[in-house]
């Protein structure tokens, strides 16, 4: 006699090439995480603006931490050395960390629209949407504090870093457990 | 006992269907004085059965859906600019209000350009449910007499139709059958998320109001600009109209369309 199940099958696990992808946007996390963690290290930000940017480095290691669930031994766990290196020597003033990490969370946003563009597994494309709408708020945010610019706030005209094929070379810095 | 033979026990429960079964079937013939009808026979006139048009949740349905939406957020901010709502301070955001608009006319555009393409037609009108369900009230009670707090209201309600159109949008990607077609609903979804910080920082200013945090009167929710780590999907609350003794104002809650408010082929303006 057939018996019913206990619980619903397990998702399908990402194909080869949705965890590549996967790897590089879970790379790219952990560099901006790296990145806000720079800028709260920088002793240039208290009280609430601190709070902020723990909270959205927060978020970007939540990120990451989802990623590395989803594709399991295909993560790499190491942030991306090109994001963290290209960025990590620009925020040299209070507004010049604003500015940086605006345009790695639209340079984000971005990338993970083109990653979602190729992904065909349906779990990853949930959850990269829904990081998508989140790293929008937090560029968002950077256009409207400390004053409201509505063209910086709304606008994205940064480009997509995801490779077409090999994600590059990573870096032991900040990594998330396996 | 042989096989063939019928027990009285057994002869009486057939005796018993027998009658049953003529009963039913006199039921079902045809009666003097009855109307005739395609329904089982009954006493009085049955009205008929409302019938329902064969419908299926395709990528050219949810195109249309997302399409009526921002003629929703178009027509609501049509709306605040010929009201003469955004008043005092407000008066300012005029600009912004414009842009969301603008926003909302090229998203539609480009939401009902896909319909096409995937064999649906445009649709250049609000989702009336949506309409019927939040925005008609939530505009009745900021237009309310003794609402002393109308400018604030109908930016909550922007706010409110901004967020409910990023998990809108958020939401189609679990159920858009190609990666291209996810991508091109977030990039607008995206755009939805921007408008809404931007409000939310009108609603709810600073740095401290960024992330989430809790009314300690009250006990409710803040607006926050970034409310959680990952889009919700959970249902867009927001606090509106003339404040009651206690000083509470009416929570209107709104959910992104479902397979009740989807605008299906056969649904036009």
């Amino acid at each position: 006699m057939p018996t019913a199940p206990l619980r619903s099958a397990p998702s399908e696990r990402p194909n080869a090439a949705d965890s590549e992808l996967l790897a590089f946007a879970q790379g790219a996390e952990l560099a901006v995480h790296d990145l806000y963690t720079k800028a709260i290290d920088s002793g240039r930000f208290t009280g609430d603006e601190l709070t902020m940017l723990e909270q959205f480095a927060a978020h970007h290691l939540a990120y990451a931490q989802s990623i590395n669930g989803l594709i399991g031994k295909d993560a790499t766990n190491q942030r991306n050395a090109g994001v963290y290196g290209a960025y990590s020597g620009q925020m040299t003033t209070g507004s010049a960390a604003y500015r940086t990490l605006q345009a790695l969370e639209n340079t984000l946003v971005a990338t993970h629209t083109d990653i979602l563009a190729k992904l065909e597994n349906h779990d990853a494309a949930v959850l990269v949407a829904s990081i998508i709408t989140v790293e929008a708020r937090h560029a968002a945010v950077f256009g409207v504090l400390p004053n409201l610019n509505l063209a910086s706030a709304l606008d994205n005209t940064a480009s997509s870093i995801a490779p077409a094929s090999n994600a590059p070379a990573a870096t032991s810095e900040t990594t998330v457990a396996p | 006992m042989n096989d063939n033979t019928l027990s009285r026990r057994e002869l009486l429960r057939m005796g018993g269907l027998t009658v049953v079964g003529a009963t039913f079937l006199a039921a079902c013939g045809k009666q003097a004085n009855v109307p005739e009808s395609a329904n089982i026979a009954s006493v009085g006139v049955v009205p008929p059965t409302t019938g329902l048009p064969a419908v299926e949740v395709t990528d050219a349905v949810l195109m249309r859906t997302a399409a009526s939406l921002e003629y929703n957020a178009i027509e609501t901010y049509e709306l605040v600019l010929s009201s003469g709502l955004l008043t005092g301070d407000y008066a300012k955001l005029s600009d912004a209000v414009k842009r969301f608009r603008d926003d909302h006319t090229r998203h539609a555009d480009a939401v009902n350009s896909l319909a096409v393409q995937l064999g649906g037609k445009t649709v250049t009108c609000g989702n009336a449910r949506i309409q019927s369900l939040y925005i008609d009230p939530a505009i009745e009670l900021i237009t309310a007499s003794g609402n002393p707090d109308a400018g604030v209201d109908v930016i909550s309600l922007a706010h409110g139709l901004e967020n409910l159109a990023t998990q809108t949008y958020q939401g189609v990607v679990g159920l858009l059958s190609t990666s291209q077609l996810r991508a091109a609903a977030m990039r607008i979804g995206a755009d939805e998320a921007r408008h809404a910080v931007v409000l939310a920082q009108v609603l709810n200013p600073g740095y401290g109001a960024v992330g989430p945090t809790t009314n300690e009167t009250t006990g409710k929710a803040n607006v926050a600009s970034v409310p959680m780590a990952f889009g919700s999907q959970a249902s867009v609350q927001i606090s509106i109209g003339a404040p009651n003794a206690e000083g509470a104002k009416t929570t209107v809650a709104m959910e992104t369309p479902s397979l009740n408010s989807l605008v299906y082929d056969y649904v036009s303006c």
